[in-house]
């Protein structure tokens, strides 16, 4: 289906998908499954860290982000699968031989511990005697810069410093892959944006391997030197950040990874027909596809541009006339809602009936399903060239689309 | 905790005039004035009339300071045992789903709801001479459990069961098993995660179910004296001192030992309040 039409047609991915599970990979999981009752929760999921490197695992709650970290850690077997760590097989071993370091969601420091202890207590597991502990304790502490909290109990200090001490406490035993599930979910975004920042930056300098779990596209795009986007049980897609933002190769990796609008059409005669009664010109990479085969366009609001009514647009692609519908400014932009036009029997442009606005409530951020709604978004400077308000008449053009075959 | 009640507090001073603080204390206070503090009131003013040096007399009689530390001592054996107790079944019951879960909580709780004459009288059925255990005991060890030291100490342990668990159950419940997640990719076994991460949260409900189980085992009457035979010097704990001497007409006996089990129980309970606000960080 969808899937197979896409791995065949991107071989940049594929050679990439084979170039990863090699020998230099810190992490490697292969063909993991797990189910929970009959439904399987993850479904066949392949993906691998290389040493240095970050890996975030992107998908909504629900599709198996926190199984997959848990099956790493131990904390979960697998049915299926392997699971190699720096090329020791782990998935059949306890957690705790297995070396990793996880940072929990609510990172689960030790409240009857102080810092110190906390940090230190992965050492005292592992035999080394309290004289020999203290230095790697403070040296840690010095890294986060918590030198002055080592005998603060976990309830006295803040929701960015428990980060933190979990982030040296995992390290203090020098694990072979750190495990972050959520870590950064219960921070609010003032300490949320500097601590992603300063971990991004600590990571990079103590090069150890990192696999991150989130539902925030965001903190995904910042952390991750890869991403892999999951959605029930399946990955859909795995690539840097600008790849997988600029080159989505399913509807679900399109929409989850920042705002998108989706229409559907048909293949016919080397030129894609939208439901919407309009054609676009092929572009690269559309799939070879038989006549009357269905296809998804997907475009960002980006990539849409508008002209005035009367005026013809420079882009490549022209989807005909529109209404403004809605109008925001942001600040550093604007955002506009279009409402595409068709032509009644008599010929006339009228805005078409039955798709009452369907996701005109929806919040700017979800895209648009609708054959017939776009979301656009425009520079200042745009939006300053063409003043647009509610009610006017657009020429709207693409800049640039992908074309996916559907199923 | 202290949060909670100093914003109600403070919502309550934002009102300028609540009478519900007043009332409440004082409905509490005058309930509680026949039917508690009076009765320990008397028993201190009937104790302590003839003079302290008198008071000293009475309680300095052999056979009082015997039944005194035989309290302590039996109800320690029976604390220790039903803290360890507690905790193993709170452990497994709070940890693992299993078939019948419920039906053993019921059992394990079930002792509180029994007569504790009931209870002494069935502990005769299985450890006295023609019981099923003490049959074979008596033939084979020749050890007789009934009306010793340890006859009393499994009475206490029957009657304070479910004391301890109760305490420790619920706290265990609560226990965010992230903890345990977190220690054991931390390296650590089962038994460490056990005791250097689960233990110490524990730490509050153990203290406090220790407390409540001694405090309950120094009082308990009605099961030792079922099991106990009542021996002085051999078997007689304070409670059932008292209960002889009462018997005998030796009022002030009676009541000296009364004052020293009042006085036992205050500081118990003064020690559990402590611990909660102390240990539940």
């Amino acid at each position: 289906m969808a899937r197979e039409v896409m791995v065949t047609l991107f071989p940049e991915t594929q050679a990439f998908a084979e170039r990863r599970p090699e020998a230099r990979a810190a992490l490697s999981v292969s063909h993991l499954t797990k189910r929970f009752g009959p439904e399987p929760i993850l479904n066949d999921v392949s993906f691998s860290v290389e040493e240095g490197e970050s890996l975030v695992l992107l998908g909504p709650s629900g599709s198996g982000k926190s199984t997959t970290l848990r099956l790493i850690a131990g904390l979960e077997n697998p049915d299926a699968g392997q699971i190699m760590i720096r090329g020791k097989r782990v998935d059949e071993i306890r957690a705790r031989d297995r070396n990793v370091g996880v940072i929990f969601q609510h990172y689960a420091l030790f409240p009857q511990m102080t810092v110190a202890e906390n940090i230190g207590f992965g050492l005292k597991i592992r035999k080394v005697r309290a004289r020999d502990r203290e230095p790697v304790i403070n040296r840690l502490l010095e890294l986060i810069g918590l030198a002055d909290q080592r005998d603060k109990y976990p309830s006295q200090i803040s929701g960015g410093q428990a980060q933190r001490v979990a982030i040296a406490r995992a390290l203090a035993y020098e694990p072979d892959v750190l495990l972050f599930d959520e870590s950064f979910s219960a921070l609010d975004p003032q300490t949320r944006v500097p601590l992603r920042r300063e971990i991004r930056t600590l990571l990079r300098k103590l090069r150890i391997p990192a696999l991150f779990i989130t539902h925030d596209q965001e903190e995904a795009m910042e952390l991750g030197d890869h991403i892999a986007i999951l959605n029930r049980g399946r990955i859909e897609q795995i690539g840097s950040p600008s790849d997988v933002y600029n080159d989505p190769q399913t509807e679900f990796v399109a929409t989850f990874l920042g705002a998108a609008n989706v229409m559907r059409g048909t293949w016919r005669d080397g030129l894609i027909h939208l439901d919407s009664d309009r054609y676009l010109a092929p572009v690269t990479g559309v799939p070879p596809l038989a006549d009357g085969e269905r296809v998804k366009v997907i475009f960002r609001p980006e990539d849409v541009s508008l002209g005035s009514a009367t005026g013809l647009i420079e882009t490549p692609y022209h989807l005909g006339r529109g209404e403004i519908t809605d109008v925001s400014f942001t600040g550093a932009t604007e955002n506009l809602t279009v409402r595409l036009l068709t032509y009644s029997q008599s010929g006339n442009l009228v805005l078409p009936r039955g798709d009452s606005g369907r996701s005109s409530f929806s919040s700017f951020n979800n895209g648009s399903n609708s054959d017939f709604i776009i979301k656009a978004v425009r520079t200042k400077w745009d939006a300053r060239r063409l003043r647009l308000r509610t009610g006017d008449r657009v020429t709207v053009g693409l800049k640039s689309y992908k074309a996916l075959g559907s199923e | 905790m202290s949060t909670v009640s100093s914003t109600r507090n403070a919502a309550v001073i934002g009102h300028g005039h609540d009478l519900g603080k007043p009332v409440g204390l004082g409905l509490v206070l005058i309930a509680m004035m026949p039917l508690v503090i009076m009765p320990l009131a008397s028993v201190f003013i009937f104790g302590l009339k003839e003079g302290p040096i008198h008071f000293w007399e009475v309680l300095s009689a052999p056979e009082a300071l015997f039944s005194i530390k035989l309290s302590l001592i039996t109800s320690s054996a029976a604390t220790v045992c039903n803290v360890i107790f507690g905790l193993l079944a709170a452990y497994v019951l709070s940890k693992y789903d299993f078939a019948g879960n419920s039906a053993l909580m019921i059992v394990i709780s079930l002792p509180t709801a029994i007569p504790t004459a009931v209870a002494g009288f069935a502990l005769l059925l299985l450890w006295g001479k023609h019981g099923l255990i003490g049959y074979y005991l008596e033939r084979y060890t020749d050890f007789e459990v009934m009306f010793t030291t340890a006859a009393i100490i499994l009475a206490n342990i029957f009657v304070t069961f479910p004391l301890a668990f109760g305490v420790i159950k619920p706290a265990l419940d609560n226990f965010d098993r992230s903890y345990e997640d977190a220690a054991e990719t931390m390296g650590a076994s089962r038994w460490q995660t056990f005791i250097y991460v689960v233990l110490p949260s524990l730490r509050g409900a153990l203290v406090t179910g220790a407390l409540l189980t001694f405090a309950r085992s120094v009082g308990e009457f009605g099961s030792t004296i079922m099991v106990s035979g009542n021996l002085a010097m051999k078997t007689q704990t304070a409670p059932l001192y008292i209960f002889t001497k009462f018997n005998e007409g030796d009022v002030e006996a009676a009541n000296a030992i009364a004052v020293v089990l009042a006085v036992i129980s205050f500081a118990v309970f003064s020690l559990i309040i402590f611990t909660r606000n102390r240990l539940e960080r």
